[in-house]
Parts: structure tokens; sequence; C-alpha cells
């Protein structure tokens, strides 16, 4: 366990009063984190949208597989069951028999994971989404792990809170269909960036989040500049045949 | 969880049969009106980034206060377009909201607007336009009605991009109409986006124009649009900027 990096990310979750913050950023920031301080294989948060579907906001890896179990989800699975009942569920070796959720169970073996936790984002009455731990290990997140998993989804949860409880409470909802759209915004980019460079998502997607770090941009602003051609600089041309060799 | 598009498609589908015409945008507008207690409600459709036609408006004070946005140039629609997410100004006497429209708030006080809640058109980086709606009375919605309108707001996007793009679809052929069929922009997967973008580039279109031509194709070959969608992303199927007979 890194001390530093723990406390540096429960800083990072807990400052959201800052004048650019950005949601989608903020929730890659908790996956992240989550990934290497939980020792999970990826991580992904969703969101409840008022439609009455939960959406993928953010996850640790873009891969088309990992976002395609968090869509089950809207059918059948841990993370379902967590942001109805506001409690954890835990889901160990996936690859047995007599799944609980049958469907969910085979797609995420299919993708190589045998153990799935979901904890809630919840604060008092209010379940926003919850955050989903993936491992490709069998058997269950070890108790103080699943505590700190929690402890971050909570400073997470309040972080978001926090930020609109200075202004109305209608913030929350107006800000988080913001996100969602962002998401979208960002697969468009991806989808773009993916057929320019002739690269799969996942690489779109590091290319997009590296142009925004290193620029000191927003990730939804450098995915929608770039989507709507305002972006003249970016991305860097394609690289020749022979590099990618 | 789905089965609430499916009554507001109904409550439209109703709607539009009675005026026997298919649904349309004065249809989302009257029901979303109804559905969520409000007074009324418009749609305006987006130029540069601003709301800059009134589409259609279920009464007189609608039209105005959507008019009103237009000549001032500031209001929760333009707010909308920017940050494409809603604007939810539940009480426009709060001062929060004089504010930030100082030439907008007290005129539309003035024409007894007490909450204006404005749902952005838009998939993505795509800025279709806006659904308005007002309360005489102010006071924040309901869960419940705040996710009939997103709802309505998806079917109005769509009808929207359609209508924003008629002649070029009667050019080509044939549209992507609804096809009796709510449209599902929620509940899409992350590879309708993604191929949205890769058509940007096989096409050499801008977003719009991608997402129609993905809308088109899926259509004309009568495949549903998350398929379609998934092929391109796995690189299995191109688009090519001349249609072939065969493809449109």
């Amino acid at each position: 366990m890194d001390a530093d990096l723990l406390s540096d990310t429960f800083v990072e979750l807990a400052d959201t009063m800052v004048a650019d913050f950005d949601v989608i950023d903020f929730l890659h920031l908790l996956t992240d984190r989550s990934v290497i301080l939980l020792s999970a294989s990826a991580a992904g948060v969703m969101l409840a949208d008022p439609r009455g579907e939960l959406r993928v906001a953010a996850s640790s890896n873009e891969a088309a597989g990992l976002l395609d179990l968090f869509q089950i989800q809207n059918d059948e699975g841990p993370c379902l069951d967590c942001y109805r009942t506001g409690q954890p569920v835990t889901a160990t070796d996936l690859s047995g028999s007599g799944q609980r959720w049958p469907q969910f169970a085979a797609a995420a073996t299919q993708y190589g994971f045998r153990t799935v936790e979901a904890l809630p984002m919840r604060l008092r009455n209010q379940v926003i989404g919850a955050l989903n731990l993936f491992r490709g290990t069998a058997g269950p997140f070890d108790p103080p792990t699943l505590r700190l998993g929690q402890a971050l989804a909570d400073v997470a949860t309040i972080g978001l809170l926090q930020e609109r409880s200075v202004r109305r409470g209608d913030v929350l909802a107006e800000q988080l269909q913001g996100a969602l759209n962002s998401r979208v915004t960002i697969e468009q980019a991806k989808g773009k960036l993916a057929e320019r460079l002739g690269i799969d998502m996942d690489e779109a997607f590091t290319v997009l989040r590296e142009h925004a770090r290193n620029s000191n941009q927003k990730l939804t602003d450098v995915a929608r500049n770039f989507v709507t051609g305002a972006s003249l600089d970016f991305p860097p041309a394609p690289r020749p045949p022979a590099a990618r060799a | 969880m789905a089965d609430r598009r499916l009554d507001l498609w109904g409550e439209l589908a109703a709607h539009a049969a009675r005026r026997r015409a298919p649904v349309s945008l004065a249809d989302v507008g009257a029901v979303a009106a109804g559905s969520a207690g409000l007074d009324g409600a418009w749609v305006a459709a987006a130029r540069d980034g601003e709301p800059a036609f009134v589409m259609c408006a279920t009464s007189p004070v609608c039209e105005q206060l959507a008019e009103l946005q237009v000549t001032v140039g500031e209001g929760p629609c333009h707010d909308v377009l920017v940050q494409a997410a809603p604007v939810l100004a539940a009480d426009l006497g709060d001062e929060e909201f004089g504010r930030r429209w100082p030439a907008f708030t007290p005129e539309a006080r003035h024409l007894g607007a007490g909450a204006v809640f404005a749902f952005p058109l838009v998939v993505g980086a795509i800025r279709a336009g806006v659904l308005g709606a007002y309360r005489r009375s102010a006071g924040s919605l309901a869960d419940r009605q705040l996710g009939d309108l997103l709802i309505l707001a998806d079917t109005a996007t769509i009808l929207l991009l359609d209508s924003l793009r008629a002649n070029v679809t009667a050019a080509d052929g044939g549209g992507a109409g609804l096809d009796g069929q709510p449209p599902d922009l929620a509940l899409h997967r992350a590879e309708i986006d993604q191929a949205t973008g890769m058509l940007t580039v096989q096409l050499g279109v801008d977003v719009a124009e991608a997402f129609a031509r993905l809308r088109a194709y899926a259509y004309a070959v009568d495949r549903r649009l998350a398929d379609v969608a998934r092929d391109i992303v796995a690189r299995r199927l191109r688009l090519h900027p001349d249609p072939a007979p065969d493809e449109l």
C-alpha cells in the first residue's frame, strides 16, 4: 500500500470546490486510484440517470468489453442490485455454476474477470450510483480492502454532493446530466481518433487523456474540440505504417 | 425500467394520431407540458450554438418566452447549449437567476413565468437545440417529472435532427424516421457514439451528419442501430462517402 498515494487520493477526492471542476475527470481519478490502491484489475463508476437507467460515467479501462459489462447491468448484475439496495454486493467465482446473474457472469468470465464488487455511492438516503471493482482471480476482496474502497466511494460522493450543496439542489441533476453527455462526446472523440490513427478505442482514450493532461485542459473540452474540428493542432498525424508494425 | 419510455411514446403516438399526423415536435411539446404539470413548452433549434429558431410552442406565452431569449441573447436556453446540460430555474424570484440573466429574468416574470426548465437536445458534441418549458408557479420538478422530460428531450432530439436534415434525407431517397418506435438515446451503447466518431473520418462529414448517416444506414438495411455500430467499431463494416445503391 502506497500511503502517500492513499492520502493524496483522499485529499484530491475531497477537493471539488475548484473553479474548473469536471465530473468526468473526477470520476476517472476515483476509478484509476481504486485500481492501484485496492489491487483491482479494473474499476468503473455507474451513475443513476433520472430516465431510469444506470449509465457508465468513468472506467479505468476503456476496452469495449468492459463497457459492455456495465451496460449489461441495466438488466442484471451486482451494480444494479447495489444501486437498488444501497448496500455493497459481492460476486465471487463468476465462472462457477448456479450464478445469480447468469448473463452478467458469462460476460464477465469471457472478459477474464472472476470477482466483482459493487460499492454504493450513497449519502444518507440518496444513492447516486455505484463503484464497481473487477478482479481476475476468484475469491472476495478482503475486508480491509473493501472498507478502503467504500471510504473512497464515500469521500467521492460527498465531494460530488458538497460541490452542489452550496448552491441549489437542482444543480446535482444538471451536472450529472452534463457529465453523462460528456461521456457521449468522449466516445465520439475516441471513435474519430481511432479511425484517424488506426488504433483501438482504449488506445484512443489514452491519447485523448494524455493530450488533456499535457495541455492542462479538461478531457471533456479536448474531446469536444476534437469532434467538432475546433481544435486544429490535435491529434498528431497518423503514424507511418512501418512504425505500427 | 424502460417502461416509462414506452408509456411516453404511447402518449406521443396518441397525441399525433388525434392530429392524423406522424409524431412531431409539436406533440413532444404538448406531452412535455402535460406530463410534468407545466403550463407550456417549446422547442428551439440551434444555430452557431444559440437557440435561433422557435420550431413549435404550445401557447403564445411560450412563444414569447422562447423569442425573448433569442432577442436578449441570454437565458436558460442559451446556457443549456453552452453546458449541454439541463438548466432548472425552479424559482425565477431567486436572486441567483436575476444576476445570471438580468435582461431575461424580469421580462420572463412579467410574462407570468415562475419557473423555467430547459433541456439540451444534444448527442455528445451534436448540439441540435433546446426543449424549454415553464410553470406559472415556482418549485422544483419531482424526480419522475425530470425523468419524463429527459426522455421526451431524447425524442425531440431525433425529430429535430431529422427535420433539420429533411431535404438531405429526401435527396438520399429515404430518411431514418422514427419507424413507429421510441428513439432510445439513453440506453444506447458506447459503440453507437464510437461508430459516429469513426464515420466523421470515413465519410468526411461533421458529427451530426455522421450520426444521421449511421441511422439512415441501419434503417435502410433493416438492422438494429447498435448492431450496425458494433460492426463499424469492429471494423467489419465501412461506409463510403458516395453511397452505393446497395448501401442507402
